[in-house]
């Protein structure tokens, strides 16, 4: 019976994956995954309820109730550090069942290599995790990369320790320390806009610590789900690593765009008013927006919708332009446009909407930087040379709303800037929507 | 014991490789939601602290540490559903 139960929660967890291929069905693959989920947990009890004291139910229904308080209360800019957070709860939860694992003397020989091992993934994902969220929300300054590499030569080092007291208490609190400290300092020293890639990186480990805890307790449904969210992190983390051109160990070692490049203007930029965008606007037939972190930072998905309304209403078609690293975290500009109830359809990839730009006329760039630096195109010397970005500087006309001329993640200068064909808005980007959004009043 | 461990083995290869081959095709409008629904599997760790809780024995601080453990994984499941639905819910009334 319980077999049978476990079967259906495996074949429903992989429909659910499957129906998550479209955004039209994609709300139905939750419902699956929630109901597989229901069904594995369920099947663990056996049938016995009555093994389990109060504590154990009061845990459960508090922190149940406490998860869907968190999930209802946060807001779509903060969903990266949320999933940051619950990336890490899982990590840790994984790893505290290895710890207990390996307290149980009679473990056999090759479930303790896998049982240090999921210890060690799972709690270096807890301590990565937090450190991810802090890095997020801003509270937390890049450690320098020497501390990075100091540590790396000391973590083997330490390693020894144990061996060389012989050491066979507190072995596992020792190693679990280690763990921790790996995480923290490993997620420290790299820098906030390469979080995309560190929060599906963590994803995949939680995954994988839960995979391997499934063969701990030889549970067939807890290796199959990790190994799917395993396989779903790393996809996604390639992915971002592609799209930067870069390779996973080189995000992962940190400290990028902290090099000094000569980061100077060769002249000033063409600088416009929120009234000159709206003619300009107004007089076009096609727009494309490239919204970036800067459109999150400023909460101006409302401001977008508000003036694609009004462009819609002027029969200017508007189109918006996804780079896949835009953003904290994958997909996160998606999310923030569709929060706003502006059409999936109308949301386009790099691949699909780059060769659009030269016949468009109108590019808007919201808050985003090194995504549209032509330098990745041209120059060999450059930090982001092979990157692929979005070709804006190809439209007939580009407006970049953006603060100041600061250099974006990078921390080169961004030429588009300054092309003939470009003019900046300096404001911040929901205070300079609003004032456009106005303009178009007394066009 | 050999046979079984190899079954498990394959079952591992054949689950990551139809996840890999699934999760390619997921449009990257559906990149977010796909991250929190599959974080919200991860918690399913949970069916393991589930399963050692009745044989930890008297070993008062291995118990706290197990109902840690359930503290994190269900707020991670619970949570993770719950966040991953509201942000469905956004790509739903597009429709």
């Amino acid at each position: 019976m319980i077999e049978i139960i476990l079967l259906i929660s495996a074949i429903l967890f992989i429909f659910a994956l499957k129906l998550f291929g479209r955004p039209s069905t994609a709300h139905r693959a939750n419902s699956f995954a929630m109901l597989a989920m229901a069904l594995a947990v369920f099947s663990a009890f056996n049938f016995d309820f009555s093994k389990y004291d109060s504590a154990f139910y009061i845990t459960i229904v508090v922190s149940g109730l406490l998860g869907v308080l968190i999930s209802k209360r946060v807001q779509m800019t903060q969903m990266p550090e949320l999933v940051g957070l619950f990336n890490g709860f899982g990590g840790g939860a994984s790893g505290a069942i290895a710890y207990v694992e390996l307290s149980n003397t009679s473990l056999p020989i090759s479930d303790v290599f896998v049982a240090i091992f999921s210890m060690v993934i799972g709690i270096f994902t807890f301590s990565g995790s937090l450190i991810a969220v802090l890095k997020l929300r801003g509270k937390l300054n890049n450690f320098s990369t020497k501390l990075g590499n100091i540590f790396s030569v000391f973590l083997p080092t330490i390693l020894i320790i144990p061996a060389v007291l012989e050491m066979d208490t507190f072995l596992n609190e020792f190693i679990i320390l280690v763990a921790l400290i790996a995480g923290v300092i490993r997620v420290a020293v790299i820098g906030g806009a390469d979080m995309p890639v560190v929060i599906a990186f963590l994803n995949s480990l939680s995954g994988i610590a839960a995979m391997s805890a499934g063969f701990i307790v030889n549970s067939i449904i807890l290796i199959v789900a990790g190994a799917l969210v395993g396989a779903s992190g790393i996809i996604l983390t390639l992915l971002m690593c592609a799209a930067m051109n870069r390779t996973l160990l080189d995000v992962l070692k940190g400290g990028f765009g902290t090099t000094n490049i000569n980061n100077e203007y060769t002249k000033d930029p063409i600088s416009t008013s929120p009234e000159d965008v709206a003619i300009e606007l107004s007089y076009a037939e096609s727009v494309v927006i490239v919204p970036g972190y800067g459109m999150a930072v400023a909460q101006a998905q409302a401001a977008v919708k508000e003036l694609t309304n009004t462009l819609k209403d002027k029969n200017i078609e508007v189109k918006f332009a996804i780079h896949p690293v835009a953003g904290r975290m994958p997909g996160h500009m998606n999310v923030l446009l569709a929060e706003v109830d502006i059409d999936y359809e109308d949301m386009f990839t790099l691949e699909d909407i780059n060769s659009e730009f030269s016949s468009t006329d109108v590019v808007l760039v919201l808050g985003a930087n090194d995504v549209v630096n032509p330098l990745a195109r041209t120059d060999e010397e450059s930090p982001i040379y092979g990157m692929p970005i979005l070709d804006v500087d190809l439209a007939k006309q580009v407006v970049v709303l953006k603060r100041s001329m600061s250099p974006g993640y990078a921390g080169i200068a961004n030429p588009l800037f300054i092309n003939d064909n470009a003019k900046m808005l300096f404001a911040d980007a929901k205070e300079g929507l609003e004032n456009i959004i106005k303009s178009f009043e007394l066009v | 014991m050999e046979a079984t461990f190899l079954l498990t083995l394959l079952i591992t290869f054949l689950a990551s490789f139809i996840g890999y081959e699934l999760i390619s095709k997921i449009p990257q409008t559906l990149h977010t939601p796909l991250m929190s629904g599959s974080n919200a599997i991860s918690g399913i760790t949970l069916i393991a602290a589930i399963l050692i809780y009745p044989e930890v024995g008297d070993s008062q601080i291995l118990q706290i540490i197990v109902l840690i453990a359930i503290a994190f994984a269900t707020l991670n499941i619970v949570g993770g559903f719950s966040v991953t639905g509201r942000i469905l819910g956004m790509f739903k009334k597009n429709d």
